[in-house]
Formats: C-alpha cells, sequence, structure tokens
C-alpha cells in the first residue's frame, strides 16, 4: 500500500487528497489563510492575490487558492514576507475603495474592510479616482450594484457563468475603468439573468447587495436577527437564513432579506433562486387574512371571533356527517403545510370524523 | 428520488424526462449544470425546447403524452442488442420476462412515427444509457399528469432495472418533488391509503397498531384520493375542510367542480390569503406562512428538515397546527400537544421509517456532511439513507412491470386542432397566491401567456403579443400569444399561475387509472385571436420566442 502523500504546512506534515490545493488543505486542517476571490464552488481565479503563500524552493510567492498541493512541499503560510507583501496589498486595495462600510446598515459586511484592519494595512496611500461606470438606471427589481465598492474579485461574475450559466454579468471596460456589466449595460431584467442573487451571496465587498432592505431604510441600530429555515417553493428544501429586523412591523418583525447558508454545509451548497431569495413579500402583504370568517345568513363572510368560527366549523362538519356518514366528508390536506400539520389533518379526518378520505395536492 | 442532491454532480449520464428543471426545481438545475461543466451527458427528452436543451448533447423532441413508446423503444433496443445487466436481473428483480416480450414490438423505427424521435437517436440514447455506469433519470409532472402516468413511471423503472443502475451513488430513478413538503405531507399520511409512513390503512396489522395509539375504532377501506374527492363533490361528498390549497385554481377542469360545489354543503378552509374557493368557503381560518411557525419540511431527496418561526403572525392569525388542534377541540376531543417537536414526536413513534428522526437530531447534528435527516432512518444511532436499495431492492425483489402505450384521452381533431400542455415557470408558483404579490416577479413575468409555434399562429392570423382565446371542450380563457419554437408545431403551452386566466378551465380532468393524477400535460385545444383585445404587458429578458433577444 502506497502511503498518502504529504507536504509541509507551517512547519506539520499533512497528508492530502490529489487534486487539492494549498487552500483546501489548509482549511480542513485549520489553517487560516485569507481569501477574497475565492468560493468553494467556483473555479480558483488566483485574482486577489491575498492567499499567496511561500513554497520552499520557489522564487515568487504562489497563490495558494490556484496551486495544487504536490508531494513533499513546504509551505508557509504566515512570515514576515507574507505579511509585508500582503499589508501592501491590501493597503493597494484601499486606495481605491471607500473607508467607511457605508452599506454596513443593509447588513452586508465588507470583507476587504476587515481584513485590513485585521492585518492593519496603511490607509494613508491616498485615493485613486473613480472610474468604474455603475449601472444607476438598471430597473430591476432586486439587485443593486455599487461601483465604488467592488474590486474586480470576479466571484460574481464566475458565479453567474459557472454555477448559474447564464452570463448575464461580466467583467467589462479597461484598465482603471474595468467594472461588472451586462451586454450593451442593459438592465438586468432584459437580460439573461434568472435573478438567483448568486452575485450578491458571493460578493465579499457589499458591492452586489439587495434592493429590498435599502428600499425599507433598515436602520443600523435595528440589527437584524437570521433565522435558518427551509424554503416554502419547490421541493428542492433550499436552507435560507431569513434576515428578520425585529423590530419592524409595530413588533411583528419585518423579513428585509435572506442570505445562503455557508457553502458545502446544506444540500443546497448555499445556492438559491430567484424565489427562494427575493419572493418573501407576500408574508407582509397586505391581503393576508388575519381574522376569522363566517358566512352569514345573507350570504356575505363576516369577522368573527376565534371561538364561534370554530364552534361553527365544528358544528357544520358534524352536521354533514350526521347527514350523509363519514364519507361525506372529504380532507384536503396541503403539501404546502408541514409533516405535523398533514399528521394533524389525517388525524382529524381518522379519528374525529371516521373517515379515509384525506389527500393533498401531491397528485396535482 | 432514490438518489441525493450532491450526488448529482457525480452522474455521468443525466436522462432528463418531463422535467422543466431549470424553472421547476432551479437548484437542482445547478447542480446538472455542474455535472454537464464537468464532461457528463445530458439528454432531454421533452415536447419543450427547455433551457436544459441548450446545454444538452441531444433533446429528445416527442409528441406529448408518447412516453411510453420512447421508453419501451430505449428498452427494446437494450434487449436487443444485450445491453442489460444480467447479474443485477438475476439477483434483484423479477418479472423480466414479460416486459421482454412487451418490448419486443416497440422498435425504434415504429417509436419514430409515434414519438417524432429518430429511431437513430433513440439507439444512441438507450445504448449510452445502458453502458455508463452512473446514470441517473430525472422526472416530474411531465411524466405523471397523464391518463397513464403510472405506465410511464413503470415504463422508466424498467430501464432502470434492466440495467442495474439502482442502489448506488449517483445512479438511480428521481422524481423531483414539486412542492416544499409533497414528500412530507405524504410522509405524514395524508393520502387515502396510508397512515404515517407508507402504512397500508387496510394492512390489520397496522390498523390494529393505530387503533390502540389513537384509541378509537379505524377503517380498513382506503378512501378517496383528490381527483376521485373532488368528482364526488355534490354527489357523495357534501362537506369539505381545505387547508392550504386553492382547489378552485388548481384541481382540473374547475368550471365542473365549480358547479358541483354549489351542491357540496358546508365547506372550512384555512389559508393565508382569500383565493378562488373562498367563493364557496363557510367559514374561512386566517392560517400562517412557513416564516411564521415551526415544524418540518421533507425534500424530494427524503431529507426532513427544520422549518423555523422568524416572525410573528399578522392580526389574530395563528399557525396552522395550532388551529387544527383548536377545530379537534372544537369538536369535543381533548388534544394536547405542547408544539410542533411534540406532534412529530407521535407521528414517528409508530412510522418505523422515520423512527430515528427527532427535532433534537435534526438542530444538533450533520450527517453525510449535510443538515437536516434522510429518512430511511430507523433508530437514534441510523444517520439516515443518502441513496435508497443499497445492496439489494427494498422491496426484496425488484418488480418489472409490462407496459403498453394507450394514447392520451383527448387529442387533437378537426374541431380542437392543437394539443395543450400547462405547467409552470420560473417567476411564479402554482397558484401564485404569493408569487403575484411580489413586484419584481410581477416585473418579469406580469400576465398569462401561451407559446404557439409560428406556424401555427400563422395559419390563425395571430402575431406575437396578440390576445388570443383558448378554448378546449371545458372552457376558454385569455392569454398573450408569445409566437415560440420552444413547442413542437401543432402543441401549445401555458402556464397554470394567473387566476385571470386559469388555464385548469381548459384541462381534462381524465385521472391516472392508478393514483387519479388529472391529465394536465394533454388535451384537445384551439385559439384564436381576440379582435380588439387588450395591449399586452411587455415581457422583459429572455423570452425564447421568434423576435426578441436571444437566450
Amino acid at each position: 500500500m502506497s502511503e498518502q502523500p504529504r507536504i509541509t504546512l507551517g512547519g506539520s506534515a499533512v497528508v492530502f487528497e490529489p487534486g487539492e490545493t494549498l487552500l483546501d488543505v489548509a482549511r480542513r486542517n485549520g489553517v487560516e489563510i485569507p481569501t477574497l476571490c475565492h468560493d468553494p464552488r467556483l473555479k480558483p481565479a488566483g485574482a486577489c492575490r491575498t492567499c499567496l503563500v511561500e513554497i520552499e524552493g520557489w522564487q515568487r510567492l504562489a497563490p495558494a487558492c490556484a496551486t495544487r498541493a504536490q508531494a513533499g512541499m513546504v509551505v508557509a503560510s504566515e512570515n514576515e514576507r507574507i505579511d509585508r507583501h500582503r499589508k501592501s496589498l491590501l493597503a493597494l486595495y484601499m486606495t481605491d475603495h471607500p473607508q467607511t462600510d457605508e452599506r454596513a446598515e443593509t447588513g452586508t459586511p465588507n470583507q476587504l474592510l476587515a481584513m485590513a484592519e485585521a492585518f492593519a494595512a496603511p490607509s494613508d496611500w491616498g485615493r485613486l479616482p473613480q472610474k468604474r461606470a455603475g449601472r444607476p438606471e438598471d430597473r430591476n427589481p432586486y439587485i443593486h450594484y455599487e461601483a465604488e465598492t467592488c474590486i474586480l474579485c470576479a466571484r460574481c461574475t464566475r458565479y453567474c457563468d459557472e454555477i448559474e450559466s447564464v452570463s448575464a454579468i461580466t467583467l467589462a471596460g479597461r484598465g482603471s475603468e474595468t467594472t461588472i456589466s451586462t451586454a450593451d449595460e442593459l438592465s438586468l431584467l432584459d437580460t439573461t439573468c434568472e435573478m438567483c442573487g448568486g452575485c450578491i451571496d458571493v460578493c465579499p465587498t457589499g458591492a452586489m447587495s439587495e434592493k429590498m432592505p435599502l428600499a425599507l431604510e433598515a436602520r443600523p441600530d435595528r440589527a437584524l436577527g437570521k433565522v435558518r429555515t427551509t424554503c416554502n417553493y419547490c421541493g428542492v428544501g433550499c436552507q435560507l437564513d431569513l434576515n428578520v429586523d425585529r423590530a419592524g412591523e409595530g413588533g411583528r418583525g419585518r423579513i428585509v432579506k435572506v442570505t445562503s447558508p455557508e457553502p458545502g454545509t446544506t444540500s443546497n451548497d448555499g445556492n438559491l433562486c430567484v424565489k427562494g431569495r427575493f419572493a418573501y413579500e407576500f408574508v407582509h402583504h397586505g391581503d393576508r387574512l388575519t381574522k376569522p370568517l363566517v358566512r352569514g345568513k345573507d350570504g356575505e363572510l363576516r369577522e368573527t371571533s376565534w371561538e364561534d368560527a370554530l364552534q361553527v366549523a365544528a358544528e357544520g362538519l358534524m352536521g354533514v356527517r350526521e347527514r350523509h356518514g363519514a364519507d361525506g366528508l372529504g380532507f384536503v390536506s396541503s403539501s404546502r403545510c408541514t409533516v405535523e400539520e398533514n399528521y394533524l389533518v389525517q388525524k382529524l379526518a381518522r379519528v374525529v370524523f371516521g373517515t379515509n378520505n384525506v389527500h393533498q395536492c401531491a397528485a396535482t | 428520488m432514490t438518489n441525493s442532491i450532491p450526488e448529482i454532480r457525480d452522474v455521468d449520464f443525466l436522462f432528463v424526462i418531463g422535467s422543466n428543471t431549470s424553472e421547476a426545481h432551479p437548484i437542482i438545475a445547478m447542480e446538472m449544470k455542474l455535472a454537464v461543466a464537468r464532461g457528463a451527458t445530458l439528454v432531454v427528452a421533452d415536447p419543450r425546447a427547455i433551457w436544459m436543451t441548450e446545454i444538452a448533447e441531444k433533446h429528445l423532441q416527442l409528441k406529448p403524452g408518447t412516453d411510453v413508446w420512447l421508453l419501451n423503444a430505449m428498452a427494446h433496443v437494450i434487449v436487443e442488442e444485450d445491453l442489460t445487466d444480467q447479474a443485477f436481473v438475476e439477483a434483484h428483480t423479477e418479472g423480466f420476462g414479460d416486459v421482454r416480450r412487451t418490448v419486443a414490438k416497440y422498435t425504434p423505427e415504429e417509436a419514430e412515427r409515434v414519438t417524432g424521435v429518430s429511431a437513430e437517436e433513440i439507439r444512441w440514447a438507450a445504448r449510452r444509457y445502458a453502458t455508463t455506469d452512473k446514470a441517473g433519470i430525472y422526472y416530474t409532472l411531465g411524466i405523471t399528469e397523464h391518463s397513464h402516468g403510472t405506465d410511464n413511471v413503470y415504463a422508466l423503472a424498467n430501464l432502470v432495472l434492466m440495467t442495474g443502475h439502482l442502489g448506488r451513488r449517483s445512479t438511480g430513478l428521481n422524481p423531483l418533488r414539486g412542492q416544499n413538503n409533497v414528500q412530507g405531507a405524504n410522509d405524514a399520511g395524508a393520502t387515502p391509503v396510508f397512515y404515517p409512513g407508507y402504512q397500508r390503512v387496510d394492512d390489520p396489522e397496522v390498523q390494529a397498531k393505530y387503533e390502540e395509539s389513537w384509541g378509537v375504532e379505524l377503517r380498513p377501506e382506503p378512501g378517496l384520493n383528490l381527483n376521485e374527492m373532488m368528482k364526488a363533490v355534490g354527489k357523495e361528498i357534501f362537506g369539505l375542510f381545505v387547508m392550504g390549497e386553492d382547489v378552485l385554481l388548481s384541481e382540473p377542469n374547475v368550471l365542473r367542480l365549480e358547479k358541483a360545489l354549489n351542491a357540496n354543503e358546508f365547506l372550512v378552509m384555512q389559508d393565508v390569503f382569500i383565493n378562488e374557493t373562498a367563493r364557496f368557503a363557510d367559514v374561512i381560518f386566517p392560517a400562517t406562512v412557513f416564516a411564521e411557525k415551526d415544524g418540518v419540511f421533507v425534500n424530494s431527496e427524503r431529507r426532513v428538515q427544520r422549518v423555523r418561526k422568524a416572525v410573528d403572525p399578522p392580526g389574530k392569525a395563528r399557525a396552522d397546527w395550532k388551529i387544527l388542534i383548536d377545530l379537534a377541540k372544537a369538536c369535543g376531543t381533548t388534544w394536547s400537544f405542547d408544539g410542533p417537536g411534540e406532534i412529530y414526536a407521535e407521528m414517528v413513534r409508530d412510522a418505523p421509517k422515520f423512527a430515528g428522526i427527532s427535532y433534537e437530531r435534526l438542530e444538533n447534528e450533520v450527517n453525510h456532511g449535510y443538515t437536516g435527516l434522510q429518512w430511511p432512518c430507523a433508530t437514534p444511532e441510523d444517520p439516515g439513507s443518502e441513496y435508497l436499495h443499497k445492496g439489494g431492492v427494498l422491496r426484496g425483489k425488484g418488480l418489472f412491470t409490462s407496459v403498453d402505450y394507450r394514447p392520451s384521452m383527448e387529442l387533437p381533431d378537426e374541431e380542437y386542432g392543437l394539443l395543450l400542455s400547462t405547467g409552470r415557470t420560473l417567476y411564479h408558483y402554482n397558484s401564485a397566491t404569493q408569487t403575484r404579490r411580489e413586484p419584481g416577479l410581477i416585473a418579469k413575468q406580469p400576465e398569462a401567456f401561451v407559446e404557439i409555434h409560428p406556424s401555427d399562429a400563422r395559419k390563425r392570423g395571430i402575431e406575437d403579443g396578440d390576445r388570443v382565446e383558448i378554448r378546449t371542450r371545458r372552457g376558454a380563457v385569455q392569454a398573450q400569444a408569445i409566437l415560440s419554437r420552444q413547442v413542437r408545431p401543432r402543441c401549445i403551452w401555458t402556464p397554470l399561475h394567473f387566476s385571470e386566466a386559469r388555464a385548469n378551465v381548459l384541462t381534462n380532468d381524465a385521472g391516472d387509472t392508478v393514483t387519479g393524477t388529472a391529465e394536465y400535460k394533454v388535451c384537445a385545444a384551439e385559439v384564436s385571436r381576440v379582435e380588439g383585445g387588450a395591449e399586452g404587458e411587455h415581457f422583459p429578458g429572455s423570452f425564447y420566442r421568434e423576435s426578441g433577444p436571444p437566450r
């Protein structure tokens, strides 16, 4: 049996699977290497250079995300040279980036700012003129692009190509005018974009963000709570995090956005579609039923108390059973409701009313 | 699904039939896209040139309703060319002889005549499926919403069994569930034939177990399925309890149902919005949406996952589980549960398939790399099942079922010259009570439309964007005509989402002979231009139409 290949990482020998990158090996072994352009779902780009490591015998530093482990490599992820390099790199990024996190109120953390602070990157290298064009007129309802905050790591465009495969956005322009754009600078609404919002999910700086929290003017003094739940649309069962302004809607709580779980932790791998990520306004819609209704003798529906509605319902259903037998009743349960609720409906039909006439929209 | 969603990216041959995956199951489509990018072969069998065909090696554009012909002809090729997995067939199946005899007459040449898919392509697809080790079949309502839907599924299962494509990772037969908790609703026993966990109501042992558990006498005769129930309204059924479904939008041939509801005596409805069904309701309980309650949903891959309350219900609305307990109490019971966790625990106590699953485990554990637990999961130590039939078919022997082609119940004729199929789009969801209250989705897809092939449109003097009337023997609705080469000539397609143009006014309520599932995918229809009709709304973006932006 051949021995599993090893590298030396930060002085310790660690095994790796053929094909793994140095970043994969490091993360699997709990060694922190910072990244901005990396996403485990995407092919390595090696674009942001924040993950540079030193490999013995190599003249230049190498990006850990795009360098495959080879048996016998001796790798350093932290030393004076790497630190000096990283500080310079982050300082350069900051010359082309707003110094404060203006969009923090939307709950989108800026990984670049956090990293610059964590590594104590110099902040006095001056400011470059902002030349990247945004699409302020884009009338798409969901996705906002803030060109100034963009660092051109291309996670969004690569996600759009490699995962969603619709290639609606692309790197456009040259040099300092390079930006993220669409064909002919069309609104996303008029492109192949399916508005999955993956571009928002992968963006490390919040340059891509949801329009909804902006519209709601979610304020920083209302910290957002996150609730992990299961999407209520199709049968894929994506896990998602409802971001809730708990003080919103008069204390009822207001969903202000939906974010993805960490890739690799749930079976949707952090991916969501347009409905899962954006279609939650129905929760807060003014058409929601808020009171029990009972139809009066005049044929009109009227608001009533729970007590009354439950009484009328129970008597009505039992009346039908008396007149037509238990099988004169039909119970339509719902594949939109929870398992527990479906369990209760079939139990109600079978135990309380004595019929097996219970089904749900599975057939339709 | 016999397999798990994350296994899809490692499949080498994907056979997608009757599933508009990128619109109806976008995240599963993403996994398929990854597989194709890695080098997998994707074959799409669908009457429409759906998005997935853009990345498919081949598109088998069969005529709607001819699936049995296509699949039996594939089986024919596999038998004829000796591509069966003999060892698997002998060890794990029964009834192959019957199928072998039946498929003998389904030659690819004759199949070409019936289905419109060339004999050469049928041979190619059959060979590639049979000879690829990791081959997965993915299907959904395009297979089941037929009067012969069960036959379609049997024909697929026969292919799986004769090639031994079962019981392994990334290899199996995968129906993609259409709704968030279709799987869970069935698991929970909201079906006329099963108690929770697929235990038959007519099995005396099961009956005895539940009689003891629930302390009442139970009925051994299966009840009516939904399709039968709706047809019985006003004849045998005079009282309905309807939770979370708009039967007057989602059931087939709704005008007949509407008439029948006039003879219904009492209807209780529990929902979150006023809908079409509300017109017939005597009592309406204001219920809650997923974000307002706790519980579990079960997804397509049998994964039980938590639903968690994030916001309070509006006004006096109550969680559905609370309402059901309150109603049971109003009917004189003493039901008492302190919450969904306790209800779930009661359910799994008598259902061996789920016996190992608990809220505590769902909260704290990661199994096979992901959160949630996939049934079967028999004990608290069981990590759950990523894929089914591991090391042998669950029922002991995989049963071949020989099926013969039966034409759809209503096919085009001189009066109704087009074949209508209905379905779902990416931007809306079923009866669209939720998605049509979402401004962004309305912007993308504002109103009802019907896809019609340019050649059929021309014959009828219809231009792109015209207001048209779609008619069948059951009723008529209006929609905007989208001239599209996505549909076959003489076929039209319309989504079911729009309450002002209810597609189910049109559809045939002929049900599948076994399941009662209605034939939403095939009926005869005709289309004509509405003179002076309203100007159509603009659909921005990526319609696959004759004029307009490319996809």
